[in-house]
């Protein structure tokens, strides 16, 4: 009885939060906490089980249909993961994008921020397609608004451009998807009960274009690297964390709610295992910060829809408990992904705050200046590599297991499972190698420039909620059995033949306890190798860098060449271009190269297929002149034509 | 309870004492095959008692997280090596995915070591790395592969399960591909000379270039033990350690541990070291092993 | 006798490999002549010879098990030794397809080739076997081999390679068919590998070289 009223009350909170938001900060601030608390505290009821499906229906009609709205275990695990970036992000903007910074788009920025936050939030309750698809649309502009909120840089403009394009693309096929729902069915109520219907199962194929566009499913994520590179730093953390989410999320929910076709899971596995590896190849070979983590998005994206993929194929060969694994597996990773990628964002945006640049070749050393910020950003990178004992190993682990059943069972789905697995520990050891680089590099070694020297550590309000999302996963990494029930309910809500939740059959308390013991054993061990060296006597010198006696920041391994290894590897992909300008003669003035790795997907595919789409129609322009005799002359050709096509019976 | 951690205890302790003697070894088998008379065996418990009690000489670029890398790089390798079963006498702790935690682990490790290595800003060091996680990727996969076939065969999970009990139809694929990787993953020869002193030729030694005292200790003992864990794990993937009686087991499996250190020294003494664009076939080869012999027992469990 | 057929198919495909991975031409020739002894075994296995008397009753079976060995692998391989000695080249230097793409096609090829084989109509008695696998894997290799290589001489092993992949798919008929097939193939095989020769050694006289795209320009 009590989801109610929470959410009501974080409604009420982002709507304050959009109406005075922009003239006063610290309301702004305290509303917007208090909303995401009580959508936490509600998405959590539910969760934990304390109150079945939450159901509300409006008596009144919205463009011709009754409001519908539900929060079952699905969408409460995606509406607990939005309260807690969207708070977190909001006191993160407090000194981040503060109004002293940004005097001109600080107040856009609260408003925008509580506009997203409440879409966001109204698409995951939605029960009903032409208002899921209203929330849809609005919570797209709210993105836009967000993105765009630094306008003056035409990157950022070029970036925000590109992401309504590829959003509107995908929310064409949602159209497309929806109508057809609603006309196959008769109704735009959306629900178990579509499960039913046999009509709707190619249908899953547009919500799977759909929904991909937005989640950065890997030959759709064309928008993605550019919009949250240039975003602000705390908007991208929420666009990466929970907004691509919301594609995960419809995935997710349709292929629960539709009967999926055969071959859904084997498509679903293959994207994602595409994604996984080509994504984290493409985030090793970047050298600006937020652009590997945004191509990071990519793989854990991808991670997620294996583990989707690997359920689809155990569903459809007799509900089989591996499958379940995979599930859960994948819907923590939701969690998970959200949860650290904020963090590493959050981490981002306070270097770029502190020196100006997200360039990881011009960075270096920043260990000195921003303590808390790097060691924070450390245990970011552990995570998402998925190292124990912190939480995106758990989650990997419980995809890996179900994988590994299916291959143990001799399941034909293990001709997809067993080389996914494979591919998965392979972008598992490429996503180690990119976030060596992309923490080692930015925060170790020497400053590479000036600029860095000089940098400072952030203010209270944006290292406090960067320690939230630390100890979230520091927490999990250590308590998985305690999620156990809760992501299993959710396994149950997508399929009802999993619901009956046994307890855990995999031993998650005994990986619980191994991480917690670990987790000791390492700090015991650091302890004691510290005063040991303390003790021995401690000498600081130059690096020895095999005697030369005078290293510069500028002689450090550069971020480029920390991936030149892996980048040949995949150079059919890559398409690197090179520009060298070689020195000349006797005294050369100068020289430089520049190596860059395209966009391939963008740059190589579909420019040069809109390029070609843009031609055609230019030439088919060449038709509308303005001359009425022509036009007469179209007329009866098309008249002709008909008759032709009427006289040789075609149109029967 | 008590009882489970005392014998948890006595295998560290056994894991900590015996692991220093396999590099011994390798040296010792490299001087008889060269003819000379080499250094003694026990040479690197010596070195790490001299190391311990060393001072620490720390670049003014490092961080805390200098030293707090090998640390934590010793007790991943250390927990790794502790999941392991030990032919009849099984594992401390098994459970269902427990091969996973292992490779995980050594992923930590390799992780703490190379950020650790670049806390110096010495481009030696970020070369080593670099070759490190790049190679790493498809040691991974063949590894992956390798557990894949052992789960396949066994239809287990866990180490104990899929270790002991049984050898593969693939076992000879399992074995060449497994002592690649292990070769690969200590860094020995062809793939790294752990005795070079050319830093621009090596791995795991261009990445430890300024550690020193118990730090640089840390790092050796810890190389140790991942040489003994990937012998245990070579030999118990291979032979059918199961089907002795239990003092057999043991026997079989520290012979077949000799016999692998034994060849990693003639390896050494008879290879050269391969040039590093050559190091990603062999990689590639030791993977396809691991495949086809995940293939084998794919079809022998189908049959 | 299932069991070691298996193993020794099993080889041939190691071996496919060994050809698809080597850089040198020497090992590439080595391994194929190691596939042709290999392969000359198999008809004694398949039809059970293990004793003189045996063999002396099946003499065709014999005969054809050393006209296969002797040519496959011992004349074939001297042939393209001594060629390889006068054209003064043992490596391939700039192949099409670089090594590690070509070993993981072909080991690609073969895990298809097992899936691909399991859905074929076979005999039951085939069932088990992997002769039809390993014969599609050494026509693939072949392939890669051919479509991968830019010296006369390592598509000629190619396409000798793909040769003992037919000859794979020929023992499946061994009870069927006479073993003339057999023999027609080999001799089919030994005069188009003197063609070879005698071509390789005009290539390398007319060009000084043995680089197989200068020939393009042959293609009125």
């Amino acid at each position: 009885m009590i989801v109610g009223p929470l959410l009501s009350v974080a409604a009420l909170g982002l709507l304050a939060g959009m109406v005075l938001g922009p003239r006063r900060p610290r309301f702004w601030l305290g509303a917007t906490l208090v909303a995401t608390t009580a959508s936490l505290a509600a998405a959590l009821t539910i969760l934990l089980g304390f109150e079945p499906t939450w159901e509300w229906s409006g008596a009144f009609r919205l463009g011709g249909e009754l409001p519908h709205l539900r929060l079952d275990a699905i969408s409460a695990l995606f509406l607990a993961l939005l309260s807690v970036v969207g708070g977190a992000g909001a006191a993160y903007s407090r000194d981040y994008w503060s109004d002293h910074h940004y005097p001109k788009s600080s107040g856009r920025g609260r408003l925008w921020w509580s506009g997203l936050v409440l879409m966001m939030g109204l698409v995951l309750l939605e029960a009903n397609g032409l208002h899921f698809l209203i929330a849809w649309e609005l919570f797209t502009l709210c993105g836009y608004m967000l993105i765009t909120l630094e306008n003056r840089g035409r990157k950022v403009r070029a970036a925000g451009w590109l992401y309504l394009a590829a959003s509107h693309a995908g929310t064409l096929c949602l159209f497309a998807f929806f109508s057809l729902l609603a006309s196959r069915t008769g109704s735009w109520e959306l629900g178990p009960q579509l499960r039913e219907c046999a009509m709707l199962t190619p249908l899953f194929w547009l919500a799977l274009a759909g929904f991909g566009v937005k989640a950065g499913v890997f030959p759709l994520h064309v928008w993605l690297p550019s919009a949250h590179a240039n975003a602000p730093s705390h908007v991208s953390a929420i666009l990466s964390g929970v907004a691509i989410k919301m594609g995960v999320y419809g995935i997710v929910r349709f292929s629960g709610w539709l009967p999926p076709p055969v071959q859904a899971g084997w498509v679903v596995i293959a994207l994602g295992a595409v994604g996984a590896l080509f994504g984290i190849a493409f985030a090793f070979a970047q050298n600006d910060l937020k652009r590997l983590l945004a191509y990071c998005s990519v793989e854990n994206v991808g991670v997620i829809l294996i583990g989707l993929g690997a359920a689809l194929l155990g569903a459809a060969h007799g509900d089989a408990v591996w499958g379940r694994l995979a599930l859960v597996g994948a819907l923590l990773h939701v969690w998970n992904h959200g949860l650290f990628k904020a963090l590493l964002f959050f981490g981002a945006g306070s270097v770029l705050h502190a020196t100006g640049t997200r360039d990881m070749s011009r960075l270096g050393g920043l260990w000195t200046k921003m303590p808390w910020t790097a060691s924070l950003f450390a245990l970011g990178a552990l995570a998402v590599s998925g190292l124990p004992p912190l939480n995106g190993f758990v989650s990997e682990w419980l995809i890996y297991l179900g994988l590994f059943d299916a291959g143990i069972a001799h399941s034909p789905a293990a001709w997809a499972a067993m080389p996914v697995a494979i591919v998965l520990g392979m972008a598992g050891a490429l996503a180690l190698a990119s976030f060596a680089k992309a923490g080692a590099l930015t925060f170790c070694g020497a400053p590479r420039t000036k600029r860095v020297a000089h940098a400072h550590e952030g203010g209270a309000w944006m290292i406090g909620p960067m320690l939230v999302l630390g100890a979230a996963c520091v927490a999990i990494g250590l308590a998985p059995a305690l999620l156990w029930p809760v992501v299993g309910r959710v396994a149950g809500a997508w399929n009802p033949a999993w619901a009956a939740a046994d307890a855990a059959p995999v031993q998650l308390a005994t990986l619980g306890g191994v991480h917690v013991v670990l987790a000791l054993l390492v700090l015991a061990a650091v302890l004691f190798l510290l005063r040991r060296s303390l003790a021995n006597g401690l000498r600081r010198g130059l690096t020895w860098d095999c005697g030369y006696a005078a290293p510069t920041g500028r002689m450090q391994y550069t971020a480029g060449s920390f991936s030149g290894i892996a980048a040949g590897w995949f150079f059919w992909l890559f398409r690197t271009e090179n520009t060298a300008q070689r020195p000349h003669g006797p005294l050369p003035a100068g020289a430089r190269r520049v190596e860059r790795v395209p966009e391939t997907v963008l740059e190589k595919l579909i420019g040069p297929v809109g390029a070609g789409v843009l031609r055609l129609s230019t030439a088919v322009r060449r038709l509308q002149h303005g001359r009425l005799q022509s036009y007469i002359l179209y007329l009866v050709a098309g008249l002709a034509a008909l008759s032709a096509l009427v006289l040789t019976g075609g149109a029967r | 309870m008590l009882i489970t951690i005392l014998y948890g205890i006595l295998r560290l302790a056994l894991w900590l004492l015996l692991a220093p003697l396999l590099p011994g070894i390798v040296n010792k088998v490299k001087a008889w095959v060269a003819g000379r008379r080499g250094p003694p065996v026990l040479q690197l418990y010596y070195d790490l008692a001299r190391l311990w009690r060393k001072g620490v000489v720390l670049s003014t670029l490092a961080s805390p997280g200098f030293l707090a890398g090998p640390a934590v790089g010793w007790v991943a390798i250390v927990g790794a090596a502790l999941l392991l079963p030990l032919g009849p006498a099984g594992s401390v702790l098994g459970f269902r995915g427990d091969v996973l935690l292992l490779i995980y682990l050594l992923a930590l490790a390799r992780f703490c070591t190379v950020w650790a290595a670049l806390e110096t800003g010495s481009a030696f060091e970020g070369m080593g790395s670099v070759r490190e996680v790049s190679y790493a990727v498809l040691t991974e996969a063949a590894i992956l592969a390798a557990v894949l076939s052992l789960c396949v065969h066994n239809r287990g999970l866990a180490l104990a399960e899929i270790l002991a009990p049984s050898a593969g139809a693939g076992a000879t694929l399992l074995a060449a591909g497994l002592f690649t990787v292990l070769l690969a993953e200590n860094c020995r020869v062809p793939f790294d000379d752990p005795n070079t002193h050319l830093e621009l030729t090596m791995i795991h030694e261009a990445m430890i270039l300024d550690h020193s005292g118990p730090p640089l200790a840390a790092i050796l003992h810890g190389a140790s033990v991942k040489l003994l864990l990937f012998s245990v794990l070579l030999v118990q993937a291979v032979l059918p350690i199961g089907a002795f009686a239990p003092l057999a087991g043991i026997g079989v499996l520290v012979g077949g541990v000799l016999v692998t250190t034994v060849g990693v020294g003639l390896v050494e003494s008879l290879l050269a070291r391969f040039a590093f664009k050559q190091v990603p076939f062999l990689l590639t080869l030791a993977f396809l092993l691991c495949l086809f012999a995940l293939l084998v027992a794919w079809k022998g469990g189908a049959a | 006798m299932n069991g070691t057929l298996n193993l020794l198919i099993g080889l041939t495909m190691g071996l496919n490999l060994m050809a698809l991975g080597s850089s040198r031409i020497p090992s590439l020739i080595r391994a194929m002549s190691v596939q042709g002894v290999v392969l000359g075994v198999m008809p004694l296995l398949i039809e059970h010879l293990f004793g003189w008397e045996a063999m002396l009753r099946h003499w065709p079976v014999l005969l054809v098990a050393v006209a296969t060995i002797t040519v496959k692998g011992i004349v074939i391989p001297r042939l393209l030794n001594r060629a390889m000695r006068a054209a003064n080249i043992d490596r391939d230097m700039e192949p099409l397809i670089g090594y590690v793409p070509s070993i993981l096609l072909g080991a690609g090829g073969t895990i298809a080739a097992m899936a691909l084989a399991r859905s074929l109509p076979l005999l039951p008695e085939h069932a088990g076997s992997l002769l039809v696998p390993g014969a599609l894997a050494s026509v693939l290799t072949g392939f890669v081999l051919l479509i991968g290589r830019t010296k006369a001489i390592s598509q000629v092993c190619g396409y000798l390679i793909l040769e003992n992949g037919i000859y794979l798919f020929g023992l499946l008929l061994i009870h069927a068919t006479p073993l003339l097939v057999e023999a027609g193939i080999l001799l089919d095989l030994t005069v188009g590998v003197f063609v070879i020769g005698i071509i390789v050694d005009h290539i390398q006289r007319a060009f000084d070289s043995l680089d197989t795209r200068k020939l393009t320009v042959l293609r009125e």
